[in-house]
């Protein structure tokens, strides 16, 4: 059985593409075959995320539509063993998303021995995002430290269930997570930002992981090597740990607590 | 020693009359397109308005040589949206037949008896609190009780009664109540008691922290502070006499 994984969060711009590539390559990281869909039809950019962007020839939508078969369109990744992308394709729209085109991907992808199915979901509550999440066994909600991301990711967890297939059917329902990202401890120390307990009151789920701000980020998204890969930074660390606690490990949380710079510190600079 | 009499075992069934709170569905035409177009178009922005209601349709206005609708399809289209259509009233008997044929009852507004004891064809998606069942002569309507956090964007309506949330109401979420309005947790969305503009009815809550709340069409929002006593902290809203919400710390 494959466990698909919707990561979404209503508002953009979160790292909902950041973290579908750092969980997907961090599952296969720990020997599961994964599979990373992009649902941004129109928006692509989990390719360049994963570095794989000059090796697109078919997508997508052409598998949904026929015009190419799974193993045409799936591109190994070239830094972690087990893990394969099928990215959007960036000349449609998402009318091209239908649910029975989706979930004949996602049986294929079963067949074909996958374990776990990342899907990162568009911005939005429209039809792509709907379809990103219609199939989910669980879901991650990416949520930045503030108001507007909050409130976004409140209506999200509303839609997840009432219009999932688990929802609909009246099945169990979706397994929850709430991801903070972008998260930095000495605005949140000071009031400028809410803090993750802030975040984890309001929206009621459980917490998966904090990940810090942090300019590896941005540095990984240029490279197109997923954060999680920037080896012993905060960033890649907090990931690591998500992925534990997903597979049901216990690790503390870390890079959440803000100290104060001592007086070396404060004289001779430093990061 | 004064002998302790013992209560007597309650029977195992028990007969009282009730009446049910319910949806007319007035039917002005039995065209497929036309209602069709008009189901979707009702529903399109609240599609979760009705939580299982049961319904009835109304055929007295449909011109006497009409053909009969669809009833299967018709049933289905408002069960799919929360409404339990079981019965049509006032058909005329070609129609009620149909209607039959599609395992409607048939009512006549002359004798609304059946009503109350007919038993619910359509197997509901989501069971009403057995409130109903329980003899309880005073509360004609069961009050509405949620347990999940209700989230921005969603909206449930309590018809003819009040509504309890046990869990958290949050920023864009909207509690509506014929009746009064419970919620002990955060309020946080909005609040709209005395839906139907039942003047008596008011809202309580353990954490006040709402974005508006209204009673019977009276409404305050909270862009000014509210008061300290009040604000997060266990409150009651009411209407005064000159039409005026009044707050007060619980």
């Amino acid at each position: 059985m494959a466990t698909i994984i919707t990561i979404t969060s209503g508002k953009g711009g979160v790292g909902k593409t950041t973290t579908s590539a750092s969980i997907a390559s961090g599952l296969a990281m720990r020997g599961f075959k994964t599979a990373v869909i992009d649902f941004d039809v129109g928006l692509r950019n989990l390719d360049l995320i994963m570095g794989c962007e000059r090796r697109v020839v078919y997508d997508f939508v052409n598998v949904i539509q026929g015009d190419a078969n799974l193993h045409q369109a799936l591109i190994k990744d070239k830094h972690a063993d087990n893990l394969f992308v099928l990215p959007a394709s960036q000349t449609r729209d998402k009318d091209a998303l239908t649910e029975e085109g989706v979930e004949k991907v996602l049986k294929d992808l079963e067949h074909q021995g996958f374990d776990y199915i990342v899907c990162d979901s568009p911005a939005g509550i429209e039809h792509g995002a709907v379809m990103a999440l219609t199939f989910a066994d669980e879901a991650i909600v990416v949520t930045n430290p503030e108001v507007s991301s909050v409130r976004d990711s409140d209506r999200i967890l509303g839609i997840i269930q009432s219009k999932s297939r688990r929802a609909v059917e009246g099945r169990e329902p979706v397994k929850e997570h709430l991801l903070v990202t972008r998260y930095s401890p000495k605005r949140a120390h000071e009031g400028e930002m809410l803090t993750y307990t802030d975040i984890q009151e309001l929206l009621r789920i459980p917490l998966l992981g904090v990940i810090p701000e942090s300019e590896a980020v941005l540095h990984a998204s240029n490279q197109g090597i997923p954060a999680i890969h920037q080896k012993d930074t905060p960033v890649a660390d907090a990931y690591l740990d998500a992925i534990g606690r997903f597979l049901g490990e216990t690790h503390p949380l870390r890079f959440v607590d803000h100290e104060k710079p001592g007086l070396l510190k404060r004289l001779f600079g430093g990061k | 020693m004064p002998r302790r009499r013992e209560p007597r075992p309650a029977p195992a069934l028990e007969l009282k009359t009730t009446r049910l709170a319910g949806i007319q569905v007035i039917l002005n035409s039995a065209e497929h397109a036309a209602l069709a177009t008009h189901i979707s178009t009702l529903f399109a922005a609240t599609p979760d308005f009705f939580g299982g209601e049961a319904a009835v349709f109304e055929c007295g206005r449909l011109p006497s040589d009409a053909a009969s609708p669809d009833w299967a399809w018709l049933a289905q289209e408002l069960q799919s949206r929360g409404l339990n259509p079981f019965a049509v009233q006032n058909a005329s008997p070609e129609l009620a037949a149909a209607a039959s044929r599609a395992g409607l009852l048939v009512l006549n507004a002359a004798a609304p008896a059946p009503v109350a004891a007919a038993p619910e064809p359509v197997p509901e998606p989501l069971p009403e609190p057995a409130a109903a069942l329980v003899p309880q002569p005073a509360a004609p309507v069961p009050t509405r009780i949620i347990d999940k956090p209700l989230r921005s964007g969603q909206r449930v309506y309590a018809a003819g009664g009040d509504i309890v949330v046990l869990a958290a109401v949050n920023p864009g979420a909207e509690v509506i109540a014929d009746g009064s309005i419970h919620v002990y947790a955060p309020l946080k969305g909005r609040a709209l008691a005395g839906a139907r503009g039942d003047v008596t009815a008011r809202i309580f809550t353990t954490h006040l922290e709402a974005e508006l709340v209204s009673i019977a069409g009276v409404y305050r929002t909270f862009d000014t502070a509210l008061d300290a006593t009040v604000a997060k902290k266990p409150a009651q809203i009411r209407l005064a006499a000159a039409s005026q919400i009044v707050i007060e710390p619980l």
